[in-house]
């Protein structure tokens, strides 16, 4: 029994990180009607920005996080008109050379990243990576906990500021018809520029927490590219809520898999599980996506 | 001129300078050798890659300095040719292949993972390139039976044993519970069966044996094996995942008697990345840099140590050691056949024979002399298998019995009260 609630929040926990890789990638896309391919190089700029901070600077990375959120937010606001460019080129296939032009900068980052950094691995230690919580025999990392709770700080923060500012109903309008949007005033380059600064923001955010979870090295980025495309398949396009569920049931899976199934088995349920959605829920698990 | 005839033309005048270019192959005239290197320089393993690279690299500048490689009168000097496999079998083999033809190297120094070995091998049968790899471990690269591959570092069935072997003996109270973890590649899988049966035959029971993706996040896992309380973890894979299993078990309290690892613990990486929390760790090796061995191209093993770590900033490791001493092998083996550079088909085919002959006795590595017959053909199976512990920071040789320079530390103290 111990063992299952251990599982099921070892699951749940993990499942906030993926989350905060997510929401950015899912409203990116909703938005921007992109599909970012270097999601995951973001996630491996995050951690390494925090390493770089803790190795010259010497200052506790976590303690550090607003200051890399504005940071990836600057660089993410600067680089989107880049994207826009491609998006924009009067092309039949458009979308499609958006597509490989962000392969082409998962390369680069990856390919720049081992030339700038080395081929080290490397790690972050913070003051909670030593840190665990126990509650009722359970054993909780204090760094996970703080991870989720940040994710779903964020991600509240999220909804409430899409919500209830008018900032936020414009994306929300873009998001749903871009056109009719521009119509009523919205001005669709700053809101894309807007909502790719959040998501770059809060997927070096997430950098941050994997690399003091796990370790940093140039090549780390492309599992989170996979993960980021099942969140957002099995939450379907475009859909925040979605991509939460998505999100927790990706991590549900992967714990309760590797402990109860065995770890071999772990990417093929998850594809399985990928696939079935794809067969039988195409929206997406709350059936929002589109 | 009418349109066919300047056809026929230009055919035939393209033909003659084809076959021209083609003809001069064969008759390449060179003083020095052209020495392919296949390892990981991007990708997943670069890490290791480059423990090799450095090895390969050290070799090729010191044996410049004094000349070359000798060969009847003459010396030649050597010239590193690499090619980058990125952690992957298939993107190795192609590398391999593009280097072998468009480069026309002598001889080939070999990879750093036994995935990529095990994917080269054929290509190099069907070109007769002989190639050492100075990393590779898995025994299944043997049991294959290439007659152009070769490798410095025994098998890990044959040394996976020991560290077992060392815990189930020469330690009080002995363990009784193992459980053991297991990257699918080629190598760490070899590792964790390794375990495996060494630990069935001591009598110790696996209370857990998984093999697992590489990338998978081990929490869970640890989580789960926490709970069995086992005196054992051991771990077959590559740095990153010894440090994030550490990690991992630091942050869930899981504290077994002891941490079993192989490969990693003894690169410069791990002790640097964790600290006080890498100290305690067991291993397996064949070589550590306080072995004395008189060496003909370093001089001594102290003095490839001591050349490694100021060329470097790190200590070697016997990885980046094993991959030193390939080199020497072949400039034995090329003496032997006096086959100055460079190399035709035929020498080539004759190289792979000597290689099969040579004996060293005095290598910086020990004695090398590769198997030609058995499960483990073309291995170097006469180094013998030590137990080590890293004890601040250094590799201490801790069995077997007869060998050993401290006694094993068992159970280790807790990470927590470090």
């Amino acid at each position: 029994m111990e063992l299952m609630l251990q599982t099921l929040i070892n699951g749940l926990l993990i499942g906030g990180i993926f989350i905060m890789i997510a929401v950015g990638f899912s409203l990116a896309f909703g938005v921007m009607d992109i599909i970012d391919f270097a999601v995951g190089e973001w996630v491996m700029l995050g951690a390494f920005a925090a390493y770089w901070i803790q190795a010259l600077l010497k200052i506790d990375p976590l303690l550090m996080l607003p200051a890399i959120f504005l940071l990836f937010g600057a660089i993410g606001y600067g680089f989107q008109p880049v994207l826009q460019k491609v998006i924009n080129i009067k092309h039949r296939s458009a979308a499609l050379m958006a597509l490989a032009f962000t392969f082409g900068l998962s390369t680069f980052f990856r390919g720049s990243a081992l030339t700038l950094w080395g081929f080290n691995n490397r790690n972050i230690t913070t003051f909670l990576s030593e840190q665990n919580i126990n509650v009722f025999g359970i054993t909780l990392p204090a760094l996970r906990c703080v991870a989720t709770i940040t994710a779903v700080a964020v991600t509240v923060a999220f909804m409430l500021f899409l919500n209830k500012t008018r900032t936020g109903m414009a994306i929300r309008a873009a998001a749903e018809n871009k056109t009719v949007a521009g119509l009523m005033g919205i001005d669709g380059t700053q809101v894309s520029r807007l909502v790719y600064a959040m998501y770059a923001a809060l997927t070096g955010m997430a950098g941050v927490f994997i690399g003091a979870i796990f370790s940093v090295n140039p090549d780390m980025g492309l599992r989170y590219t996979a993960f980021a495309f099942f969140v957002v398949v099995v939450g379907g396009m475009g859909s925040l809520s979605g991509a939460i569920v998505a999100g927790l049931l990706l991590g549900l899976l992967a714990s309760f898999v590797s402990v109860y199934v065995g770890g071999s088995y772990i990417f093929l349920i998850l594809f399985l599980f990928l696939f079935s959605m794809l067969i039988f829920l195409p929206k997406g698990v709350l059936g929002k996506g589109v | 001129m009418k349109k066919s005839v300047v056809m026929l033309l230009s055919l035939v005048i393209v033909t003659a300078l084809v076959l021209a270019g083609c003809g001069g192959q064969s008759a390449e005239k060179r003083d020095y050798y052209k020495v392919g290197v296949i390892t990981s320089l991007s990708g997943s393993e670069a890490y290791g890659g480059n423990v090799t690279r450095r090895g390969y690299e050290l070799w090729s500048e010191t044996v410049n300095k004094k000349g070359g490689i000798k060969v009847g009168e003459k010396s030649y000097q050597v010239k590193l040719i690499f090619a980058d496999d990125q952690s992957d079998p298939n993107a190795g083999a192609d590398a391999a292949q593009r280097m072998i033809t468009s480069e026309n190297v002598d001889f080939i120094l070999g990879p750093y993972t036994s995935g990529v070995t095990m994917a080269v091998a054929p290509i190099l049968e069907k070109y007769k390139i002989p190639m050492i790899t100075g990393s590779a471990e898995s025994p299944l690269i043997w049991r294959q039976k290439f007659k152009y591959t070769f490798g410095t570092i025994p098998a890990v069935d044959l040394t996976g044993s020991t560290p077992i072997s060392t815990l189930a003996k020469d330690v009080q109270p002995a363990p009784k519970t193992i459980a053991i973890l297991g990257v699918n590649d080629t190598f760490s899988k070899s590792v964790a069966e390794a375990f495996k049966a060494a630990a069935e035959k001591e009598g110790l029971q696996v209370v857990k044996y998984d093999i697992v993706p590489a990338g998978t996040d081990f929490t869970p896992l640890i989580s789960a094996i926490k709970g069995m309380n086992p005196d054992i973890l051991a771990v077959g894979g590559h740095e990153k995942e010894h440090m994030e299993i550490i990690k991992a078990s630091k942050s869930l309290g899981l504290m077994p008697k002891v941490f079993l690892m192989h490969y990693g613990i003894t690169t410069p990486d791990f002790i640097k990345n964790l600290g006080k929390d890498s100290d305690f760790v067991m291993g397996a090796t064949v070589w550590t840099p306080s072995l004395v061995y008189k060496d003909d191209v370093f001089g001594s093993n102290k003095e490839y140590v001591e050349a490694a770590r100021i060329r470097y900033g790190t200590m070697p490791d016997y990885t980046e050691a094993g991959c030193a001493v390939t080199g020497e092998i072949f400039a034995a083996a090329l003496a032997k056949i006096n086959a100055p550079p460079a190399l035709t088909e035929e020498q080539r085919e004759k190289l792979a024979k000597a290689l099969e002959e040579v004996k060293l006795d005095n290598t910086l590595y020990g004695p090398i002399k590769f198997a030609t017959e058995g499960a483990w053909y073309h291995n170097n199976t006469g180094l013998k298998a030590l137990t080590i512990q890293l004890m601040k920071g250094e590799q201490v040789i801790v069995g077997p019995k007869d060998v050993k320079e401290k006694d094993p530390v068992y159970p280790v103290p807790a990470m927590s009260s470090r």
